[in-house]
């Protein structure tokens, strides 16, 4: 092949000059020579011999075209088979030697005039496949003549040809009138003619959609319908190919051709019956369903479609793949043929496959008893494919006829007992469906599947469990041990799984609270902070904001009804159904995909529709065939394959909390801000006599104490760029009253805006805050709670917002502060997550203080101690910073940080170099000692902070260089 | 529309090739496709293969790659059903399909290719229309020899000499006939498909019957020929006719040659053959057998104390003791894991393997007679026998053929020609039933 592939290659190299071909200059020369020898013969036998030889050599990939004027001079030749050799040469190499090829344009010519019909055939046939443009010139007039031959072997021969030459040059054909001479055709009086002139049509049409050559009139389709009783089978496929394009006008003429098409349904070519199948299904779109008629067409129509599953495995495949679809469409065809869908042992798997999914499809209150027994067979074979799909069936046969659930229930159950691995996991993902189809009725088994939980090895059987646990959590005792038992590989596990298992926690959280927080909590900044997935995230995070914001809100929304689903599952979306109906036969059915799908470019490429049912059949649903119209009206919700809890979380109105997109600083605010708050809001989901129980509260104490480890985890990932950008609202630095910066912005509180500042005001610590309502509500019921934090900030007192906000009003707040509260390290150090309420909502931002506000007034160090603590604390622990552009006298210096609670300790000058040294005592007892060298006339200073907590430098320095600056 | 069309050897060497379109690609498609056909995993559907917007149907007959291409929205049926028809064609033309055959014969093949389709569209497979259009002449692969009858077929031959028809005598090309002046002869079979399934009950679960009548004419002068089926065959399910048993199917077709004017009242088809083999009846019977189903299975299954796995079978034929069923192998699917076989079969000629890739004993038995029994007892190794793995035996599945029997009782009452003819001529009636899907669940 490779051998062939390279000489087609060399072919198109090398053109006329085929002699250059290496394969003839080295060993096969003599070949070559001999044969020319033989065809330049005179005696005909030997002469033919030869073409033979060259023709088996071209087959095999030699490349014979050197030898093309010696095969061209055989074909002046009265021997039929000599031409029709040298023809098929002739056919092959002219495309190469498009000149030589004009040589036997002569002899063509002279052979369209032969007495003979057979050879006038063989020569505008064979000139139509030679594809040289020269050549199409010459073909024109022995083409108008064959087309009015009065042999019609020669006609339908010339039929074909017009499409041949419409593909080489269509501007020709229809200047020089042929496509005028092939809708004449049509009705022509030999039904080969019609079949080959409407096949022509058909094909000429597709490369032109718009171009209304098929005028398909009822005059026409009255011939078509009478060539078709007496053409081949071939061409009987041609014209009912055609007719499927035809709309009818009415329903009376829809009648009059589903009569005439309907004896087609008995033909011995499955080809024909599929094609006749195909008018069929159309045109009863347009027949009253009253109508008598309508019944006798879907009985006849049902035998054949039988009998196409006689044929071979791939034939039975094709078949079953348009049963497939008809079923969808009109199921009251085949409702009584539920037996020829069971499989055979011997059909090969895809076969089986099908026609299960058939006899799903086909499963009715009538038939369930025996489909069950069947599945229930199938469940036992070899094939795991097969069984599971076996498996699965069952269990859509429980949600489609709830008359058998109980039974399908019991089935799955007995095969559970198996513990085939696969079988039993099967059983529970379609059982987890089962449940949703009917709550609250089959929970009994819940025990047993339990048993299984360790055996289950694939992601959508793990989450099918999972669900399963979380949505009947209050049933299950050892729900908790359960989950938690998922939990330990929480990040091995495939994304479904992991979607599940958050989803679950949060049920089992909102059903048993009181046990499960640890658990939740871990589940969740599982989900959020170490986890690199957003869709585990997002959904994270949501469970968390909604939890720690409202958690009656939470449970109505994750422990929501749902919708139940439906009975029918993947049915190909209606449009597309119609289309493919439309293409019953083809590839397309085949597919089950639209033709443009797979065609190439846009020819051929037209949206079949099926055409409008008549008025008066619409409203008149006989009841058989009313539950079926609702299937293809509307498309029926289908089974989530996974994560059912998206559904409900979509439900969840989330525009209150967020107007807009919020930025990001202030989303994680609100994230993170939810750690703690969990506690509080779980008072109100408690309810008020859980409240008073002290083991509960403390509960709630020790969850916070389990998350430092994961919280204060420096690698919150992404979080701290969020961070980053949370700085830009403002770092009120310098004096004891740095400007005020919004916090919080009315588009993103409900109208609720709080711009704010911290200040220390005789040793006492001040949040202060301006309150201004932007909304059309008054406000009222403010309350503040902070977030764990570096320094253990907390309000000393309520928030006192005494007086109702109106709208447009502002009020200024002062809020006192102590240092007394949860202590929790933040990134950065001085970032605070704070949360207000009132009576519209919960809002929540991030800020960052001043550390020099917690700088305490007895901060000054004794001399002595300054120096041993100074030596004591190791070198590693000593940062060196810059201060710029600083133009200070050390004394100013000294005045100006004294304001701030930093004390000077000592003064020393060194070559015009001072030095000072400064301590600084924060809140928590840290103390932070100073070196700031000033060099006379330079802007720049240095300072050296020496602690034993080096972590908090960074901030202090922040805090000496704002200082110094304001 | 067909686009290409070639015929491939087993191993992929391209035996003829024509373009219909004249618009080939850059692909090397033989290769193409040989690749994919070879590489298809055997749980896919081999129906349609597809290079970009190239669709490859094939069939696989006498051992070689028949396939089309189509760039269109074609339909799969008709070019399946086109390359059987070709197939056939070629079989009827050459005797015999094989690479050797389509080798010699590669001339008359183009030829028929020529005719048979212009330019991608398929304009006839009738043989009686071809033989105005071919020149060349068959060169038939093996000199077809009245004496070889060395291989005697299983068919019984029900014709007035009484002689035994040989399997191979419709094997050879029908042009020989009018040349050759060839012995004048023509076959009409009547084959049978059937599936059953047998409940683990002993219930007779579903019987499906496909059938077909042949015929396979090598008269060179026959006009037209009547064949009679038993008179008393009723279609459908409320038609009775008759008395007693009436022989029953439940939907038949025809050839579109056949003519029905005597079928509804004398059950006579008419028809003029043409030379070569043509289907002209095909007919299904659902669920209705008038005979008991030809074998029931006694299985008992059960763990001996050494944990080895005990399979006794009873096999028996309910045939009429005149017919016997040939080539019956049953299959038994066992548990995964089972290492070794130990068997006891009732006679010398039978035998038994484990087949372990497909979890099944395969028991062969080379002839089986009406109305006798045979048992076979199984002992297999199975490590880790488990009572789930018990629900692995079955179903067991059931391949044979019946020669000289129908299912459905269908006979041929007579084969007549008209005009008579002239020569001595012989008519040969043949009957079998095939298993096509016959299982016993357990």
């Amino acid at each position: 092949m490779q051998e062939w592939a390279n000489q087609l290659c060399e072919n198109r190299q090398f053109g006329s000059k085929m002699t250059d071909s290496k394969y003839f200059t080295t060993t096969k020369k003599g070949e070559i020579f001999e044969l020319k020898a033989e065809l330049n013969s005179d005696k005909k036998e030997k002469k033919k011999e030869a073409v033979k030889k060259v023709i088996a050599s071209m087959t095999v990939g030699k490349d014979v075209s050197a030898l093309f004027p010696d095969v061209v001079n055989c074909m002046q030749t009265d021997n039929l088979e000599l031409k029709k050799l040298v023809y098929l040469y002739l056919m092959n190499y002219a495309k190469s030697q498009p000149d030589m090829a004009i040589m036997a344009v002569n002899t063509f010519v002279k052979d369209c005039e032969d007495p003979n019909p057979l050879i006038r055939a063989l020569a505008v046939r064979t000139m139509g496949c030679i594809r040289v443009d020269k050549i199409t010139e010459y073909l024109c007039e022995p083409l108008r003549k064959c087309l009015k031959d009065e042999d019609p072997y020669v006609r339908k021969t010339a039929a074909v040809c017009v499409a041949k030459l419409h593909d080489i040059n269509a501007q020709l054909v229809e200047d020089q009138g042929f496509l005028d001479t092939l809708k004449d055709l049509i009705s022509d009086s030999n039904p080969m003619v019609v079949a080959n002139a409407v096949a022509a049509l058909s094909e000429i049409a597709e490369s032109h959609p718009n171009s209304n050559l098929l005028d398909l009139n009822p005059q026409t389709i009255n011939k078509l319908l009478t060539a078709l009783n007496e053409c081949t089978e071939w061409g009987q496929i041609f014209i009912l190919d055609c007719l499927a394009n035809y709309t009818p006008r009415d329903d009376r003429e829809s009648q009059s051709i589903c009569e005439r098409v309907t004896p087609r349904l008995s033909h011995a070519n499955s080809a024909v019956v599929l094609s006749a199948v195909k008018v069929l299904m159309k045109f009863m779109e347009m027949l009253p369903k009253d109508l008598d008629y309508y019944g006798t067409l879907l009985k006849k129509l049902a035998p054949p479609l039988v009998t196409l599953l006689s044929a071979e495995p791939e034939l039975q495949y094709v078949a079953l793949r348009n049963i497939n679809l008809i079923v969808q469409r009109r199921p009251e065809i085949m409702k009584h043929e539920m037996k020829v869908f069971f499989v055979k042992y011997n059909d090969p798997i895809y076969v089986k496959l099908e026609k299960l999914d058939i006899m799903i499809r086909l499963a009715s209150q009538a038939n369930i008893a025996q489909v069950l027994a069947e599945l229930k067979e199938y469940a036992t074979e070899v094939d795991v494919d097969f069984v599971r799909k076996a498996v699965r069936a069952i269990g859509r046969c429980a949600i489609k006829v709830e008359q058998s659930a109980e039974r399908c229930v019991s089935t799955l159950l007995d095969l559970i007992q198996t513990k085939v691995n696969y079988v039993v996991q099967e059983a529970i993902v379609v059982i987890k469906d089962i449940f949703r189809k009917y709550p609250n009725k089959y929970e009994s088994v819940i025990a047993t599947l339990c048993e299984n939980l360790d055996s289950l090895d694939e992601p959508e059987a793990r989450a099918a469990m999972i669900w399963i646990v979380g949505e009947y959590a209050e049933r299950i005792d050892n729900a908790d041990e359960l989950l938690e038992s998922f939990l330990e590989g929480f990040h091995d596990e495939s994304t479904q799984v992991q979607l599940q298992l958050l989803t679950a926690i949060v049920k089992l959280f909102l059903k048993k609270p009181t046990e499960t927080q640890e658990l939740v909590q871990q589940v969740l900044s599982l989900a959020t902070q170490d986890s690199d997935n957003p869709d585990l995230r997002d959904r994270g995070y949501i469970y968390w904001r909604l939890l720690s914001t409202d958690p009656v809100a939470a449970k109505e929304v994750v422990l929501a009804e749902k919708p139940l689903i439906s009975e029918e599952t993947d049915l190909i979306e209606p449009t597309l159904l119609e289309e493919l109906i439309c293409h019953i036969g083809t590839l397309a059915s085949v597919y089950h995909k639209p033709p443009s799908a797979f065609v190439e470019g846009s020819r051929g490429v037209q949206h079949k529709r099926l055409p409008c049912s008549a008025g008066s059949g619409e409203s008149v649903d006989s009841p058989e065939t009313s539950s079926t119209a609702g299937v293809s009206d509307a498309p029926p919700a289908v089974i989530p394959s996974q994560g059912d809890l998206l559904g409900d979380l979509l439900n969840l109105d989330l525009t209150p909390t967020t107007t807009g997109p919020p930025p990001p600083a202030v989303s994680t605010g609100m994230q993170l801000g939810a750690m703690d708050l969990l506690g509080g809001g779980l008072d109100s989901l408690l309810g008020g006599d859980l409240g008073g129980n002290p083991a509960i509260g403390a509960g709630f104490g020790a969850a916070p104490a389990a998350m430092p480890a994961s919280f204060g985890a420096p690698g919150s990932g992404g979080l701290d760029d969020l961070f980053d950008l949370g700085s830009g609202v403002g770092m009120p630095m310098g004096a004891y009253s740095p400007p005020k910066s919004v916090w919080l912005q009315a588009m993103k509180a409900k109208g609720l805006e709080i711009s704010g500042t911290f200040a220390r005001r005789a040793g006492v610590i001040q949040m202060e805050m301006t309150l201004t309502n932007k909304a059309m509500s008054v406000m009222t019921d403010f309350a503040i709670q902070f977030n764990r934090n570096s320094f253990g900030l907390s309000p000393a007192g309520p928030l006192q917002v005494l007086t109702p906000l109106s709208p447009n009003q502002s009020i200024e707040v002062a809020l006192p502060l102590n240092t007394s509260g949860p202590v929790m390290k933040m990134d950065p150090l001085n970032n605070l997550q704070v949360a207000v309420k009132n009576n519209i909502d919960v809002f929540y931002f991030s800020c960052q203080y001043p550390i020099s506000m917690l700088f305490v007034e007895d901060g000054k160090m004794e001399r002595q101690i300054f120096l041993a603590t100074w030596k004591d604390i190791p070198n590693e622990n000593e940062s060196q910073f810059q201060i710029k552009d600083c133009h200070l006298s050390s004394d100013a210096v000294s005045n100006k940080l004294q304001g701030s609670n930093i004390f000077t300790i000592a003064k020393r000058t060194v070559d015009g170099q001072d030095m000072l040294y400064l301590s600084v005592k924060l809140t928590n007892g840290i103390w932070v000692l100073a070196e700031l060298r000033i060099q006379a006339g330079n802007p720049n200073y240095t300072i050296s902070l020496k602690c034993r907590a080096p972590e908090v430098s960074q901030c202090v320095f922040q805090s000496y260089e704002a200082v110094l600056k304001n | 529309m067909i686009r290409q069309l070639f015929i491939l050897s087993s191993k992929g060497d391209p035996l003829l090739f024509r373009d219909f379109r004249g618009e080939t690609g850059d692909d090397d498609v033989v290769n193409v496709f040989y690749q994919k056909v070879t590489a298809l995993p055997g749980d896919q559907p081999p129906v349609v293969m597809t290079l970009r917007d190239l669709h490859f149907l094939h069939i696989r007959q006498g051992g070689l790659y028949w396939v089309a291409t189509t760039s269109a929205d074609s339909s799969p049926f008709t070019i399946v059903e086109f390359l059987n028809r070709l197939a056939a064609l070629v079989k009827d033309y050459c005797g015999g399909l094989s690479e050797k055959s389509v080798q010699m014969n590669f001339a008359l093949i183009y030829e028929l290719l020529d005719e048979v389709l212009d330019y991608g569209h398929i304009q006839t497979t009738s043989s009686d229309m071809l033989k105005n259009f071919l020149q060349s002449e068959a060169v038939s692969s093996r000199p077809f020899s009245l004496f070889d009858l060395s291989n005697v077929g299983l068919f019984g031959a029900d014709t007035q000499q009484s002689k035994v028809a040989p399997s191979s005598a419709a094997a050879r090309p029908i042009q020989a006939s009018r040349e050759q002046g060839g012995r004048s002869e023509i076959f009409a079979d009547v084959v049978e498909r059937m599936s059953v399934v047998v409940g683990s009950n002993g219930v007779l679960m579903k019987a499906d019957v496909e059938g077909e009548i042949r015929v396979k004419c090598f008269m060179p002068s026959c006009s037209e020929i009547r064949i009679g089926l038993n008179e008393e065959l009723s279609i459908g399910k409320s038609q009775l006719r008759g008395y007693g048993a009436a022989v029953r199917v439940d939907r038949c077709s025809f050839h579109q040659g056949v003519r029905l004017d005597e079928f509804d009242s004398h059950r006579i088809l008419r028809l003029c053959p043409s030379q070569g083999e043509q289907t002209v009846m095909q007919y299904q019977l659902t669920d209705d057998l008038p005979t008991a189903p030809p074998f029931r299975l006694f299985p008992t299954i059960e763990r001996d104390g050494t944990g080895r796995l005990i399979l006794f079978l009873k096999l028996r034929c309910d045939l009429p003791p005149k017919s016997s069923a040939v080539n019956v192998c049953a299959s038994v699917p066992v548990p995964k894991g089972a290492v070794s076989l130990s068997q006891e079969l009732s006679s010398p000629d039978q035998s038994a393997e484990l087949q372990s890739q497909n979890r099944a004993v395969v028991w062969q038995i080379p002839r089986l007679a009406g109305g006798t029994q045979l048992s076979a007892l199984f002992k297999l190794d199975v490590p880790g026998l488990s009572s789930a793995s018990m629900l692995e035996v079955g179903p067991v599945g059931l391949s044979f053929e019946l020669p000289k029997f129908t299912a459905t009782g269908l006979q041929i009452r007579f084969l007549r020609l008209s005009p008579v003819q002239p020569a001595p001529s012989q008519r040969w009636v043949r009957y079998v039933t095939h298993s096509d899907s016959y299982s016993i669940r357990i």
